[in-house]
């Protein structure tokens, strides 16, 4: 039996590999697609229009209630069995639950953590900031000192990133239990986190510009950025965009507010498509990929990786695995461990969300170049948003703005 | 009975175009705009096709970034249209004029870019106006002047130079040819009454190929409304142009990136009427004001 399998997410073919040499029923046959934003989800798209996506699809998790609701990602509550179900973290499956129906499987869960230059903290005598005021303390620090660094950046096209401070804070930019889409982007938590920001833009006490971009790229290379704000998998993605920095960087918790919660950043599912015509074998690649720790360690293996795993019984398989000498041998899996812990509850994403982070994007983009503000930015995206799920015959009802 | 059948062939060609490629799509997009796939409540039940009525129509006019792209395009038109027009004729009065050496060079010069397809004129321009790449910019740089052509208030002047630098050329072939047909008995007289070079391209030249002006401002119009491939791609390589920049870029968005197709044919539906209307409207007044 053969299933196809699209993904971005580097180490795949080596997991596809692992899996194919562990039984003869069910042969997967991998194709590496560009990520999401990069072109994957039109791919994607398109493919489920002509009637040919792939058995097995990579979601991420913002994406998922939009490609649930235009059936794309097959309602799989039926195939979900408790014995997968029982190894999974609840607060990561309940983010690709929707009306009760479970439309795609977590493979891993990034808690967001700060990814520090331990040797510049030691050197200059810098503390880990513990709150979000002592990250701006230490900011203005950092400016003060150092006119041509800045302890982090703002991303301009980090939408995913301001999403996840805006979950830490309390917000719910999408609420389903009404039985409607209520969208409040900028709730009382979110407007904080805009205006904490905002502050530090104010104050030009951080970078402001693409996240993506060579210009990034040099400030993290040339050392004028100190630390990075992002979920567990940027380990890796570090690891290999940047090996000349070995042992500079540790990671620490990310700062709180006042409750020790944090929420996430990045992470993956997969779902099974409408087209897929061996869903239950399509079901038994993806449960061996999410709970088994020979996934997990091919994976890490090809030391490009360091995803968290969605199931806690795989920690340790992924320490195991995971090359530490990056890190000077910190023991990032045990940290990431206690992050996931306290992923704070109650976020749902929205329908539409690559064009509301887009529209949110632009406005950033305009914020950081002086026109505009934050919230502002955030304002838009609500208000580009809505027509969408109107237009979609979606139930809606509009909250704070 | 012989002619009615030499009519019909060869008038075929002419009506089977446009139905295959106007009126088809043109009827698709209005029932794709009626029509949605809809689900009940969140989204997540079975779909089933059901009449909406104006929902669609509801949904675009009600979308601020929508708005905000039809004011980008009207403001595009506003500094494009009138430049366009204005330098054209210029430069084909310059060229009638005898001033200009080489008439059959600057011709070939000035009508070259059109040759060049806009994808690539916009590629060309994308290399001179990125930091980093642009000789351009480097060149400013060295005599310490700081320029962004890709800055939140130039860029679209920057689009607008792309346009110019593309159809300039073309447009002062149109009025060229118009001033090659205006009696010569008419130019002698004129100047046997005193008129100047300058006095007699302003006030004898110019209003005399108005059909010409009027045909470029309707033509010009019609393309620049429908703005997509030059923001498309600048879009790369600055945040300043959005994803929904442009009223056709907001319908490439809404149907590429959004996934609903029920909006982006009400918002092409909706360009189509404004576009429409619009050249209407021109040709009404500038015959008014003819008559």
């Amino acid at each position: 039996m053969e299933i196809t399998f699209w993904s971005a997410l580097r180490g795949s073919q080596q997991v596809v590999d692992a899996f194919n040499s562990s039984q003869n029923r069910i042969r997967v046959v991998f194709q590496q697609i560009p990520s999401g934003g990069q072109g994957g989800y039109a791919k994607l798209s398109n493919a489920a229009r002509a009637g040919n996506a792939p058995d097995v699809a990579t979601i991420e998790y913002p994406q998922v209630p939009g490609y649930a609701i235009d059936g794309v990602a097959r309602d799989i509550t039926d195939l979900v069995t408790d014995r997968l179900k029982q190894k999974l973290l609840p607060q990561a499956l309940k983010l690709t639950t929707f009306d009760d129906r479970v439309f795609s499987v977590p493979l891993d869960v990034e808690p967001m953590v700060l990814h520090y230059r331990a040797d510049l903290f030691q050197a200059n005598g810098f503390e880990i900031p513990a709150t979000w005021d002592e990250f701006a303390a230490l900011a203005r620090t950092v400016r003060s000192r150092f006119p041509d660094k800045r302890l982090t950046l703002f991303p301009t096209d980090g939408g995913t990133q301001f999403a996840c401070h805006a979950w830490q804070a309390g917000a719910r930019w999408f609420d389903t239990s009404g039985g409607k889409w209520r969208v409040s982007l900028a709730d009382e938590p979110t407007r904080k986190v805009a205006a904490y920001w905002q502050g530090l833009i104010d104050e030009d006490l951080v970078f402001r510009n693409a996240g993506d971009s060579k210009q990034h790229d040099a400030q993290i290379g040339q050392d004028r950025v100190i630390t990075r704000l992002s979920g567990a998998w940027d380990a890796g993605a570090q690891m290999r965009a940047r090996p000349a920095q070995k042992g500079k960087w540790r990671i620490a918790p990310v700062p709180v507010w006042d409750e020790q919660v944090v929420g996430t950043h990045g992470g993956s599912t997969f779902a099974v498509t409408k087209d897929s015509r061996q869903p239950e074998a399509a079901m038994e690649f993806i449960e061996w990929q999410c709970t088994h720790p020979d996934a997990l360690t091919a994976r890490l293996k090809s030391g490009t990786s360091s995803q968290y795993p969605v199931a806690p019984g795989l920690v340790e398989a992924g320490a195991k695995a995971f090359p530490g000498e990056y890190y000077g041998g910190q023991d990032i899996y045990r940290l990431f461990q206690q992050e996931a812990d306290k992923i704070r509850d109650g976020w749902v994403w929205g329908p539409r969300m690559t064009a509301t982070l887009k529209v949110m994007q632009d406005g950033f983009a305009k914020a950081g170049a002086g026109a505009g503000t934050v919230i502002d930015a955030v304002r838009e995206a609500q208000s580009g948003t809505m027509p969408d799920l109107k237009a979609l015959g979606l139930s809606t009802e509009e909250g704070a703005r | 009975m012989k002619g009615k059948l030499a009519c019909a062939v060869l008038m075929a060609p002419f009506f089977l175009l446009l139905v295959t490629v106007f009126l088809i799509p043109t009827g698709t997009a209005m029932w794709l705009s009626f029509f949605a796939a809809d689900q009940p409540g969140l989204g997540f039940g079975p779909e089933s096709t059901v009449f909406v009525g104006l929902r669609s129509y509801g949904a675009v006019l009600s979308d601020p970034t929508f708005l905000n792209s039809m004011f980008t395009v009207v403001l595009y038109c506003l500094l494009y249209i009138p430049l366009m027009v204005a330098g054209a004729l210029t430069l084909a009065l310059l060229l009638d004029s005898g001033v200009a050496k080489l008439r059959g060079w600057m011709q070939m010069g000035l009508y070259l870019p059109h040759a060049v397809p806009g994808i690539i004129a916009a590629l060309i321009w994308l290399y001179l106006y990125t930091p980093g790449l642009s000789p351009i910019i480097d060149l400013f740089a060295k005599a310490d002047v700081r320029i962004s052509f890709l800055g939140i208030d130039t860029v679209l002047p920057s689009i607008v130079n792309i346009a110019l630098w593309s159809n300039l050329g073309y447009n002062m072939v149109i009025f060229y040819a118009a001033l090659q047909a205006v009696p010569r008995e008419v130019l002698e007289a004129s100047v046997v009454d005193g008129a100047g070079p300058v006095k007699q391209a302003l006030r004898i030249k110019a209003p005399l190929v108005r059909g010409a002006i009027v045909t470029v401002g309707i033509f010009t119009l019609i393309w620049a409304l429908q703005l997509f491939t030059e923001p498309m791609l600048l879009s790369q390589s600055t945040p300043m142009i959005s994803a929904r920049f442009s009223p056709s870029m907001y319908i490439f968005d809404a149907a590429f990136t959004r996934n609903n197709y029920g909006l982006a044919a009400a918002a092409s539906v909706i360009l189509l009427a404004f576009t429409v209307a619009l050249s209407y409207g021109v040709t009404r007044w500038t015959n008014r004001k003819a008559g």
